[in-house]
């Protein structure tokens, strides 16, 4: 489904991301894990048309995307829900997730937004009990629901989620994973996801690619990856004097 | 069925790529011999950017890895290894390869599914029929199979009437062994009186592809049996990196685990496709050990047209030939030039002093029955050997064993007159096949 090649992209001229492949097929969740500063957010907005990116290639369902403006890759059908979730504070939740739906007005059916509302509050009760309250009084973790619902608005077919997790509590973490695998496996939702907390989204994710300074060093099954010893001693915690030498 | 070997060619091929990528970053920047390599060509991983790059980088040889004995080569610490075969096929010290757990997972979920493309499931009864020097591939078979679910009956050294027993009374319908002693064990069962209507027999598997086509089909219609082969050589992913489904049109590549090129064995430069030359290979999957680039000394073409069996894998013909100085005898390599340094090394002991001058000799692979039976040809002359003849008589024994120890297989050897070997010797023959 998303094909990229030797990818580059450069910060004025510091390059974030070098040579960097990937794939993901439909109906995979694909996770990236890496140190802060690997390149994991850079890449995901480079496949949004956030980030320009000066050379290589992006394929998705066989169309180049490098190039094409961030509002016409949503057309073709990938949501993004950004790293510290970016919802519009003075706008109601109701509000948000209809921005979400902007461009299928007048496309879409009325009645087919209106069940991908109640689907969105399906998955996310709370959304709903607060459905009129104004995005910036949520709390982190409702906002971040906020921010993967109003993303599943556009009704896309890759969703990129960018650091899901981040700041929210170890109960609220697992009610966003539970809906994204639920996302996943009922919507039929492509999932590429950058997530720190690599236990648990390796154990979510189908496959898994690990950055470091921009290149991708190691990549495989997720429960390869779970077993790797290099990815333990630098992303699950395992002590490293638990794996010390010979 | 493995989706991997239905894949589109072209989703494999992004893979490659993905996997070499990731692959060369962490080479470069944990083998200090292959950064080294690569820096004397002004090749960085971040120069290959697709398959045809690959051309860029520098080969890695038998010796490269002999140079880095024992740890040099390795891309991850000692404490990530869980297994170590050291191959004694090398020059001067053996080439170790190391195993994560990862790469014995690898290891084993390819010889499953080549055993798989052979026909073998876990109804099978798999008798397996190795000589001792290729202990560690039936080791790796016989936990495949069993992985499989399928009975296995791992290999002891027995006789052959022994086996032929096993065989019939075990009811194997699998039998996983090399040419030659295949050849060997049909000839006895023939001989046996044995009614073929008693054997279970469905297929045998085999490691090498010395058998011609034609001998094949003959064996085929008199065994009732099918014969496939599968293609490997130890120093890379499993006991084979290429099998052959049932259509038998060359040996399939396992692409998601290696990159096979094959280049002109003297230049070195890539060849396109259906052209013979040497097979190189790099490894993808190995985290342990990973190959860039490495030279096998085997002749063959690649094949990338599709199979008719659906495969979309590349192929590669059957090897028949080598570049280098090993002789392949019972699916074991054997190097010529550590022959040479053995006979050096005997010698010197037997003439309690230093041997720097060439040591005449030559290997002789005679075909007993169709097993490859080892001689080796010592020219004794008086400047290595003065004394009497029970002492060079006890000398021999000891060089038989030794030979057995540092080669996994039975020698014999015979002293000889230099004109014996002289023929040999001026044609440039270091082996003759009788």
């Amino acid at each position: 489904m998303l094909q990229i090649k030797n990818l580059n992209t450069y910060y004025s001229s510091i390059a974030i991301l070098r040579h960097l492949s990937l794939h993901v097929r439909q109906g995979e969740i694909v996770c990236l894990i890496g140190a802060n500063g690997a390149g994991k957010t850079t890449l995901l907005r480079t496949i949004s048309g956030l980030v320009p990116s000066s050379q290589g290639e992006i394929l998705y369902q066989g169309k180049g995307l490098l190039g094409l403006a961030p509002d016409v890759i949503v057309k073709m059908g990938i949501g993004h829900s950004p790293e510290g979730r970016q919802v519009f504070a003075p706008l109601t939740v109701m509000e948000n997730l209809e921005l979400g739906a902007y461009h299928r007005f007048g496309r879409a059916e009325k009645p087919e937004i209106q069940g991908d509302f109640e689907r969105v509050f399906q998955l996310f009760p709370r959304l709903y009990e607060r459905r009129r309250q104004i995005a910036g009084t949520l709390s982190g973790g409702e906002q971040q629901m906020l921010a993967i619902g109003r993303a599943f608005m556009a009704r896309p077919k890759l969703l990129l989620l960018d650091e899901p997790s981040l700041g929210l509590a170890p109960k609220l973490v697992e009610g966003i994973f539970q809906a994204i695998i639920t996302l996943n496996q009922e919507e039929g939702l492509t999932i590429l996801i950058v997530e720190q907390n690599a236990r648990r989204v390796l154990e979510m994710s189908h496959r898994g690619y690990v950055l470091e300074t921009g290149r991708i060093v190691l990549q495989g099954s997720a429960r390869d990856l779970r077993d790797d010893p290099d990815v333990q001693r630098a992303y699950l915690g395992k002590d490293y004097a638990q794996v010390a030498e010979r | 069925m493995n989706t991997i070997e239905y894949t589109p060619l072209n989703e494999l091929l992004q893979l490659q790529v993905e996997l070499l990528q990731s692959t060369l970053n962490r080479v470069y920047n944990r083998v200090p011999s292959y950064r080294k390599a690569m820096d004397a060509l002004k090749c960085t991983p971040e120069a290959v950017t697709s398959l045809a790059d690959l051309a860029r980088l520098p080969f890695t040889t038998r010796e490269d890895l002999t140079a880095n004995y024992p740890y040099g080569q390795f891309a991850v610490p000692l404490r990530d290894i869980i297994r170590l075969h050291t191959l004694s096929c090398g020059v001067s010290n053996p080439i170790v390869m190391g195993y994560t757990k990862q790469d014995v997972a690898h290891r084993q979920g390819l010889t499953c599914r080549f055993l798989s493309a052979s026909g073998v499931t876990a109804d099978d009864i798999v008798q397996i029929c190795l000589d001792p020097g290729m202990a560690f591939l039936a080791q790796e078979l016989k936990e495949a199979a069993e992985a499989m679910g399928a009975l296995v009956i791992p290999p002891e050294p027995m006789a052959v009437q022994e086996r032929l027993r096993i065989l019939a009374d075990f009811k194997t319908s699998t039998l996983i062994t090399f040419s030659s002693y295949l050849q060997y064990l049909f000839a006895e069962l023939a001989e046996s009186g044995m009614h073929l209507a008693n054997l279970s027999l469905k297929r045998v598997v085999l490691l090498d592809e010395h058998l011609d086509m034609d001998a094949r089909e003959e064996m085929e219609r008199e065994f009732a049996v099918d014969i496939l082969c599968g293609h490997g050589i130890l120093e890379a992913v499993g006991p084979v990196m290429a099998y052959e489904c049932e259509k038998r049109n060359g040996l399939h590549l396992a692409m998601d685990h290696l990159i096979a090129e094959v280049v002109h064995p003297a230049t070195g430069a890539v060849l396109p496709s259906g052209e013979k030359g040497e097979l190189v290979i790099t490894t993808l999957t190995t985290k342990a050990n990973p190959l860039i680039r490495f030279r096998t000394g085997e002749l063959t073409r690649i094949l990338a047209e599709p199979c008719v069996c659906g495969r979309t894998t590349w192929r590669m013909e059957p090897v028949y030939e080598r570049t280098d100085g090993l002789v392949q005898v019972r699916g074991l390599n054997i190097s010529l030039d550590q022959v040479e340094a053995f006979v050096r090394h005997g010698l010197a002991r037997l003439s309690r002093g230093q041997v720097s001058k060439a040591v005449p000799h030559v290997m002789a692979v005679r075909k007993e029955r169709f097993l490859e039976r080892l001689e080796l040809w010592i020219a004794i002359t008086d400047e290595f050997f003065a004394g009497s003849l029970p002492l060079l008589h006890d000398w021999l024994r000891e060089m038989e064993m030794d030979f057995e120890d540092a080669f996994g297989l039975a020698c014999r050897m015979r002293p000889v007159e230099l004109c014996t070997l002289q023929p040999y010797l001026n044609q440039g023959l270091r082996v003759v096949y009788l």
